[in-house]
């Protein structure tokens, strides 16, 4: 018995990687990654033939069908990292935050002129980004002003160029974590983009803590403002009210990732457990204010920084315990980033 | 900790001291902020072999400092998107001034003075519109708020004058951010950084871009060497996958170089320099990666690597009188190949030169 806690204490008290970092990677890519793009493809290419079929603003199926779309990538969206940053297919899914208008100048843009781009998959890739994704998604069909715009005729097609563009992209992005992007990860070299199985491990573990930071500094931060002037215009995907809906399912993607990657390390593990699933009480407190516009008001506030703050908490585990029990802490400045 | 009582403190204590210059303070060749053991922050001098002269508290963490020309006063700027930067008398850590961001601006973390120390400038975002911009302070007058202009540019961050005194040279990173969103990153698919001179008035002179490709190598940092050359470095925000280049040279009125290597010696830089120098014989320029453990040396003139310096979150680096001087998170102090001090603190990224007293 000694001999074991003996045992068990040397194991607690040895480095990091005594741990088994390739397992690891392993584990997230077939648990994690793949699947969430795979399950994206499915929700975009539904997305694109519901679109095909029913093209109104105000089609239920549509509507339906984009939200699912939109649930799919959130689940995903923190992998900002190999095939999603080739050729901006990660902005071109979610142009968010745009925070000069570029979306709606570039939609109005493309309906007043009836684009031809529209009716063609190539030319309508190399439009402005601004009109591709679930944001463009979004005001064609949910904004007043540019579900009214033009003819019915040329939006209708419109739509359909922005769920096929979608269901591209997607299927873009799958293709290469099957064909090549999952393989550099599980085997680091010299010439590739990950020289140690730990490098990779330190990119899943950057996606969790910058999918954290997004949620609590952009997704909550932007409509929070400051007190004296709070910015609920400013809430992501506020038109179709999933801005609340958004964080809900990026936490959980994000809390099965962190699951993961504290497979290994016990009692990391169950403190992020436990902090996950605090925030995520937290979010559902929220549930009779699907796009934040609470933040002007006391309580609709301070119900939106309480769960900022657990978020928080969440990343400081996460940077704190996890990241030094896995042995990829950046150092003071590796970290900083300016 | 410094509280605010302390500060209080040593802002009564400041109007009693007359200013004096740099040798009252050790004669320090280098400013750097720095993290201590207790987990608070400070601002030290420190000299060409690595002695730390003075040390004096700040109240959060550091970014870059400007060390005024002739008297023994430093700037400390908060990291961005601080709002306030605090003027230090080094000699007893007295805070002479606080200096605000006006109404919807941040400071970036840089400022450099003017020649004759009369004036600060500061890079800047006024981050409604998202636009960078350059503060103008007086100093005489108690480093009072006296105007701004276009920096020409998204995200300007460091920036340094010209050996004429004249003109700025101001590193627009082109990273649009908004302090409700700490540091998250608006609009990488559409950034496009550039090197602008300004005169010291606001006056545009002179526009350098980076070839299309490039237009995601966020230019963040310089160096100037005294017959006018700058060097940039560059930090890059495109695919993990591509790996470009991420120093370079210009000169007014010349087209830009960028310094290449191999790909693998890019590559070893993680796509990251956070800091960049001249040495003092003018015949090298430098850029440090914190991510990449390394240092890389060029040689201007042939334009190649002479040296790459393994050191484990290196970042800081000035120059030395023929190389370098680097500091590190680890609390490392030294020149390149050689005997490194070792200080109980952690460097901070940069490493400020204070110009040699006459």
């Amino acid at each position: 018995m000694r001999l074991l806690a003996l045992t068990a204490s040397l194991l607690l008290s040895q480095p990091a990687w005594a741990l088994d970092p390739a397992t690891l990677v392993d584990t997230a890519i077939d648990a994690h990654v793949l699947p969430g793009f795979a399950a994206l493809t499915e929700a975009t290419g539904t997305l694109k033939n519901t679109a095909a079929q029913d093209c109104a603003s105000d089609s239920s199926a549509l509507r339906t069908a984009y939200h699912q779309g939109f649930d799919a990538w959130m689940a995903v969206s923190h992998l900002r990292f190999g095939p999603t940053e080739e050729g901006e297919r990660a902005f071109s899914m979610a142009f968010w935050p745009d925070t000069k208008g570029f979306t709606p100048k570039a939609l109005s843009r493309l309906i007043a002129a009836e684009d031809s781009a529209a009716v063609d998959e190539e030319a309508f890739a190399e439009v402005s980004i601004a009109a591709h994704g679930f944001f463009a998604l979004e005001f064609l069909l949910y904004d007043d002003r540019i579900q009214t715009l033009g003819s019915d005729a040329y939006r209708c097609t419109l739509i359909q160029a922005v769920t096929n563009d979608i269901d591209r992209n997607a299927t873009e992005i799958l293709n290469d974590w099957q064909n090549g992007y999952a393989d550099l990860m599980r085997t680091p070299s010299e010439d590739g983009p990950y020289t140690t199985d730990l490098a990779a491990v330190a990119e899943l573990f950057k996606a969790l803590d910058t999918g954290l930071q997004f949620n609590a500094d952009a997704r909550l931060g932007r409509p929070l403002g400051t007190f004296d002037k709070p910015r609920p215009l400013r809430a992501e995907a506020r038109r179709s009210e999933r801005s609340l809906q958004n964080i809900s399912v990026s936490l959980e993607a994000l809390e099965q990732l962190a699951a993961l990657m504290a497979a290994q390390t016990p009692s990391q593990a169950d403190g992020l457990t436990a902090a996950f699933s605090l925030t995520l009480g937290q979010a559902t407190e929220l549930e009779n204010d699907p796009a934040f516009a609470g933040v002007s008001d006391i309580q609709g506030r301070l119900r939106v920084e309480i769960l900022q703050q657990y978020i928080g908490n969440i990343r400081d585990i996460v940077l704190q315990e996890l990241g030094p029990a896995l042995d990829v802490s950046a150092g003071f400045n590796a970290l900083d980033g300016d | 900790m410094v509280t605010r009582r302390r500060m209080l403190a040593g802002l009564a204590a400041a109007s009693l001291l007359p200013r004096a210059g740099w040798s009252s303070v050790g004669t320090p060749n280098y400013l750097s902020a720095a993290r201590a053991p207790d987990g608070t922050y400070l601002l030290a001098g420190l000299t060409s072999i690595g002695d730390i002269t003075f040390t004096i508290p700040l109240p959060a963490r550091g970014h870059a400092a400007a060390a005024h020309p002739e008297r023994a006063e430093a700037v400390a700027f908060a990291r961005r998107p601080g709002t306030f930067a605090l003027v230090l008398d080094c000699r007893d850590g007295a805070i002479i001034n606080t200096l605000t961001a006006p109404e919807g601006r941040h400071f970036y973390g840089h400022g450099t003075f003017s020649t004759d120390g009369n004036t600060l400038f500061t890079s800047e975002n006024s981050y409604e519109v998202g636009e960078g911009v350059i503060g103008l302070w007086d100093v005489t007058q108690n480093y009072t708020r006296i105007g701004e202009f276009s920096s020409g540019g998204i995200g300007p961050h460091d920036l340094k004058l010209l050996p004429d005194g004249q003109t700025l040279v101001v590193a627009n990173g082109g990273i649009e951010t908004h302090p409700d969103m700490g540091r998250s990153k608006l609009n990488i698919p559409v950034m496009e950084p550039n090197l602008s001179y300004l005169s010291t008035n606001g006056t545009p002179l002179e526009q350098v871009t980076l070839p299309p490709a490039l237009h995601k190598n966020s230019i963040r940092h310089l160096a100037v060497r005294p017959d006018g050359l700058v060097a940039f470095a560059m930090q890059w925000q495109g695919p993990k996958t591509e790996a470009p280049p991420l120093l370079g040279l210009h000169r007014r009125n010349a087209t830009v170089d960028l310094l290449t290597a191999t790909e693998q010696a890019h590559r070893a830089m993680q796509g990251y320099a956070g800091s960049v120098a001249i040495s003092g014989d003018g015949h090298f320029a430098a850029i440090t990666s914190p991510r990449g453990n390394l240092a890389q040396v060029f040689d201007i003139k042939t334009g190649a690597l002479i040296v790459s310096h393994k050191l484990d979150d290196v970042c800081g680096i000035g120059p030395a009188q023929t190389g370098f001087f680097l500091t590190t998170g680890t609390g490392l102090v030294g020149r390149i190949r050689a005997e490194k001090r070792e200080h109980p603190l952690q460097w901070d990224n940069h490493l400020i030169a204070i110009a040699p007293q006459a």
